[in-house]
């Protein structure tokens, strides 16, 4: 089994390969994969509390680790009590974090 | 090297590959903000630039001034892309780590850009299979 990172710059209501992307980071955990998924740029539309994307409700109700990029949150005027439950702040420095362990680290 | 150098046979290099212009897309910087986290987590880094990425480093880069705002060229503080890379390469030097960047000669020669700033150097695509698989990792960071 693998660690796998994606960098979700691709968001739902502008792309529509990004449903697909959640999905098959979705099966790579249930197959037993540590995945995660770090939203970037517009990718953090989504993660907005009422925000109608249910591909993206289906990823929050997986076993994948949804993070967003606080600078990306902060340019488009996210506090973090607009943040869907299931999704955590977080530096893009996981990014390296996860290339120097080693980990799948794939961009969308 | 200085007296600051952290490089050693434990120093891990990373690899990036990006194709994005200048001055176009968020991308660029959220790529430049990962070569920095780089550096910062005292990796050595490595860059392919391919596309329209090859005029990231070009060397004729000039700031403007903004009319529409009152503001000359010292107010507009214009950002530009090659002094970034001229500010990693300062970083990577203080702490003694590499950092590289390779333009694809093809993708150069296309665009006219071919006064690329000190340090940064003219390939191909074979410098990207170079430097990934030497790299303890690589990141490709496609446009589409």
């Amino acid at each position: 089994m693998s660690d796998y990172l994606f960098v979700q710059s691709q968001d739902p209501f502008t792309d529509a390969r990004a449903s697909h992307q959640y999905d098959l980071a979705a099966r790579l955990a249930d197959s037993g994969n540590q995945v995660r998924v770090l939203l970037v740029q517009n990718g953090v539309a989504p993660a907005r509390k009422g925000a109608a994307c249910p591909a993206f409700d289906a990823l929050l109700g997986s076993t994948v680790k949804v993070l967003a990029d606080d600078v990306a949150l902060r340019q488009r005027e996210f506090a973090p009590e607009h943040l869907r439950d299931g999704v955590q702040a977080a530096e893009l420095g996981v990014v390296v974090d996860a290339m120097l362990a080693g980990h799948k680290v794939i961009w969308n | 090297m200085n007296n600051n150098s952290i490089n050693n046979s434990m120093t891990k290099t990373l690899t990036f590959a990006f194709m994005d212009p200048p001055f176009e897309h968020e991308r660029t910087i959220t790529f430049f903000r990962l070569l920095d986290s780089a550096l910062e987590k005292n990796a050595n880094v490595r860059v392919f630039a391919y596309e329209g990425a090859v005029a990231l480093a070009f060397a004729r880069q000039q700031p403007h001034g903004n009319a529409v705002h009152s503001r000359d060229t010292e107010a507009e503080k214009h950002p530009l892309t090659k002094d970034w890379i001229a500010a990693l390469q300062s970083k990577a030097k203080d702490k003694g780590l590499a950092f590289e960047w390779i333009n694809c000669g093809l993708c150069v020669d296309e665009r006219g850009v071919n006064e690329a700033i000190d340090g940064c150097a003219r390939g191909g695509p074979a410098d990207f299979w170079r430097y990934a698989s030497t790299a303890h990792n690589t990141l490709t960071i496609g446009t589409r």
